[in-house]
């Protein structure tokens, strides 16, 4: 069979970066299959992929569809070739409706004049067709991210593409949703639509994909296909050494309660209730996980603790004493640290050095500064010392920070951030978008602090990642704990059926039921 | 007090319309560049260089209207020159927007020497006020005729912009297109949207949108050019496009707020004992104060949120019966 589409001896130097982020890479896809790229963060699969979508210009190399030799200089002449992309970070108008957005720049037109029931109708159509409902004239800010891709699907699809690159598309899903999304892809790909798509989620490569191609510092390590690889394989092939797929921990110590929320409530912008009534503890070392689905509260309960916002009722005690009032710098100063949700934002600054955003936490401390001056000297030997204890391998003191790839960034925050011998953690979604060697790095790391005695309190939306580090699982559920579990005996359907707002006695209804069926 | 009430009058309209025309052109322009996502502080100084140009023009043309079309140009030229810099050599538009209200000011006080000799200000009894149009039927309607009719062909054009800039906003591609580019510049770019293009004719629209309104201070209002005569109302101009939500009807309504306020003062300081100086001061009260509601808006809305959810907490705490120890 002619490949649908062939990469060959693709080149690209960054030359802002001196980073070869495509090392002579080929890359071959077959008509109507599913198709995964992984690698590490930084291993140029965005790169590749913005070259096959004519965003990026290769140094040499060249592209070949149905066995054509072609041209792609920009991303109309891919889109004339068939080829969509539905980019990492979305390319939608938020303040558009749903149609508006899926015929950016195809509007249909009556004399020169847009007819917005014409475009709703053809977009319901264009739904019906794939069996992707949307509401048209919903707004795009309104809906859920998982509607969102959906949206950016639609528009891809009624470009008239054939073959759809996906760039990360589950990172920012929930689980639900990344189902639904693997439906979706699975009835194209039975449609004789080709998908590439891009994913640090192993698991999901297997019961997805059809072949897999793994690439490791800008060159193509190898294509396997599924049926005849594993995770720790691929695992292997990534990172180029075995990865611990699930972190070890030692036998909790637990010590004094180190945080406490009492009957705490927050109230959203709306003035309905973000946290409800919430209460619980975090003991010295031990991990307390917070699962649920994200939107349930967990934004708003991290930024009252870490001292961003402020609480509508209750109140929180760290190390014994009401911290309602106190700064987030007053917090930080007793020993709180914070690993925010949103690295790009919230915890990094990319427009300035890598020194400045490892002592930014702490640039009044005596260490680093004496009568308003910052010790420059002290700070790079710091940076120094933070660079080679959490091995952020790209990154040199005294530059900047814009270009590392998600999980050195990711590093650079948790090197500033647990580099202080903190005694209580916060750590929010600490692994989005990482890679497997990345997230083994966050993990063993956070276990350690944990086992030299700091309170950890994890928030996630990856039901693994909470079952794996945590001690003690707290489910919310719409702003409440919706139930309590011991980490050690809990099990993924127990966490599940909270997370969906169920109660325990549910499940164990359904399972009596369950065998009285199998015994009838 | 009697004296306070005579300034409503019809001519107090109609002295609010033809001071709100300045500001609404200015601000239909810096709308429309809002919209784009080209920040356009520089109205104030695209202001002045129409009145000078419209004004020098309709002097060696002979010509008043040949001088309005003549500011327009210079004002979309100075607009073109910013997307040029911005777009091929990256400077900051904020910079660029600093360095021209400085700089035009003392061009045209520096060119009106070197022509003239003149010290403050210029005209010349040749130059022909822009004349008052009163529009068949309209004008007779009662009431209204008086309030809608009687204005210079700027006035009626300013009116027009409105519509079509709010045809071509929300009822065209272009337009819709437009708006992305201002929203998501690279959602608009991955679908083939040409934004540099879509920005430079912002900018130039804008450009000569805000020239004509200087125009119309110098030949349309007056037949005169004073140094600095835009005088601040560019500045109130991007006011009035915040405060009307950079859309065309919003920032109609919120220049002949405008507008008004102004007239208004004139008026007070004619029939009132106030102290002149303070009574000058009105419209910049209003604008201070529109930026201030502009700027808590949101905060407010949000800080009400919250004290209605803290109110609801504690009342359900005091319905709850206290608590048994257990
Ligand atoms: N525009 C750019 N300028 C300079 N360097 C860049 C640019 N884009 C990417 N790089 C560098 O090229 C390398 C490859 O980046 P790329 O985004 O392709 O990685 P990736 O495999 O998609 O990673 P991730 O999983 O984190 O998304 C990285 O080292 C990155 O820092
Ligand atoms: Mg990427």
């Amino acid at each position: 069979m002619t490949p649908a589409i062939e990469m060959k001896g693709i080149t690209k130097d960054f030359a802002s970066t001196r980073v070869r982020a495509n090392d002579h890479v080929d890359f071959s896809v077959e008509p109507g299959e599913v198709h995964a790229l992984v690698g590490e963060n930084g291993a140029g699969k965005t790169t590749l992929m913005s070259i096959l979508y004519g965003l990026i210009k290769p140094d040499s190399g060249e592209i070949f569809i149905d066995s054509q030799k072609i041209r792609i200089d920009h991303p109309n002449d891919a889109i004339q070739h068939g080829i969509g992309m539905v980019h990492q970070h979305f390319k939608l108008v938020p303040s558009f409706t749903v149609a508006q957005n899926i015929l950016l720049g195809m509007e249909p037109t009556q004399a020169g004049l847009l007819n917005q029931q014409q475009e709703n109708e053809l977009v319901a159509a264009l739904a019906e067709k794939y069996n992707l409902p949307v509401d048209p004239t919903a707004r795009v800010r309104d809906l859920p991210v998982g509607m969102q891709q959906r949206v950016e699907i639609l528009k891809v699809l009624e470009r008239k593409a054939k073959i759809l690159i996906l760039d990360e598309p589950t990172a920012v899903l929930t689980p639900q949703e990344v189902n639904e999304l693997v439906t979706v892809i699975r009835g194209l790909s039975r449609l004789g639509y080709t998908v590439i798509f891009i994913t640090h989620k192993l698991v999901e490569v297997m019961s997805v994909a059809d072949r897999v191609s793994v690439m490791r510092g800008g060159k193509m390590i190898g294509t396997k296909k599924v049926s005849e690889t594993s995770i720790p394989e691929l695992a292997r092939m990534m990172v180029g050494r075995e990865v611990l797929l699930r972190v070890k921990k030692k036998e909790m110590q637990r010590g004094d309660v180190v945080l406490e929320a009492r009957d705490i409530s927050i109230s959203d912008v709306n003035g309905l209730a973000a946290i409800s009534h919430v209460s619980f503890q975090v003991h010295r070392g031990e991990i307390v996980g917070i699962a649920g689905v994200s939107g349930n509260g967990q934004t708003e309960l991290v930024e009252a603790i870490s001292g961003m916002n402020s609480l509508d009722g209750g109140e929180i005690l760290f190390k014994g004493k009401i911290i309602d009032e106190a700064s987030v710098g007053e917090r930080r100063d007793m020993g709180m640290a914070h690993i925010p949700e949103d690295r790009m934002v919230v915890g990094l600054n990319l427009q300035t050095t890598l020194d400045e955003n490892l002592i930014v936490s702490r640039y009044d401390d005596s260490q680093f500064s004496r009568y308003g001056f910052l010790l420059m000297k002290t700070i790079s030997e710091f940076a120094e010392k933070v660079v080679r204890a959490f091995s952020i391998a790209a990154a040199r003191p005294g530059e900047g920070i814009a270009t590392l790839s998600g999980g050195n960034l990711q590093k650079v925050v948790v090197g500033r951030e647990l580099s202080g011998d903190p005694a209580f953690i916060i750590a929010n979604q600490p692994t989005r978008g990482l890679d497997v060697g990345s997230i083994e790095f966050v993990h063993k790391t956070l276990v350690e602090e944990r086992d030299k005695g700091a309170g950890i309190l994890l928030v996630s939306v990856e039901l693994d990642e909470v079952m794996a580090l945590s001690d003690r699982i707290l489910v919310l559920y719409r702003g409440r704990i919706q139930g309590e579990l011991d980490a050690a005996t809990a099990t993924e359907e127990e966490v599940g059926i909270l997370m969906a707002g169920g109660n325990l006695q549910d499940l164990k209804y359904a399972q009596r039921a369950d065998q009285q069926e199998l015994r009838s | 007090m009697e004296g306070l009430f005579s300034v409503f009058t019809v001519e107090l309209l109609n002295s609010g319309i033809r001071l709100a025309t300045p500001i609404l052109l200015a601000a239909l322009g810096g709308a429309i560049c809002n919209q784009a996502g080209v920040l356009n502080l520089a109205l104030e100084s695209k202001m002045l260089l129409g009145a000078f140009v419209g004004i020098l023009a309709a002097y060696y043309l002979g010509n008043s209207y040949g001088g309005l079309l003549v500011a327009m140009v210079a004002g979309g030229l100075l607009g073109l020159l910013f997307a040029f810099l911005y777009h091929k050599y990256k400077v900051d538009l904020v910079i660029l927007a600093i360095a021209f209200n400085l700089i035009i000011v003392e061009l045209t006080v520096f060119v009106m020497r070197a022509l003239f000799g003149n010290v403050g200000s210029w005209s010349d009894p040749s130059i022909v006020r822009i004349p008052d149009i009163e529009i068949p039927f309209i004008k007779d309607i009662p009431l209204l005729g008086p309030i809608l009719s009687g204005y210079n062909i700027i006035v009626y054009f300013s009116w027009f912009a409105v519509i079509v800039m709010f045809i071509y906003l929300y009822r065209m591609p272009g337009g819709r297109h437009l708006r992305a580019v201002g929203e998501n510049k690279s959602a608009a770019e991955t679908v083939g949207i040409n934004a540099i293009l879509l920005q430079t004719l912002a900018l130039v629209v804008s450009g000569a949108l805000a020239a004509l309104g200087g125009a119309f201070l110098s030949i349309g209002h007056l037949k005169l050019f004073t140094r600095n005569m835009s005088n601040g109302r560019g500045w109130i101009a991007i006011a009035a496009a915040m405060f009307g939500v950079n859309h065309p009807v919003g920032v109609f309504l919120a220049s002949l707020f405008f507008g008004f306020a102004d007239a208004f003062s004139v008026r007070v300081q004619n029939v009132t004992e106030l102290p002149p100086n303070l009574v000058k001061l009105l419209p910049n009260v209003a604008t201070l104060l529109v930026l201030i509601i502009i700027a808590l808006r949101t905060k407010v809305a949000l800080s009400m949120a919250r004290r209605r959810f803290r109110a609801q907490l504690r009342a359900e705490e005091a319905a709850k019966p206290a608590e048994e120890p257990v």
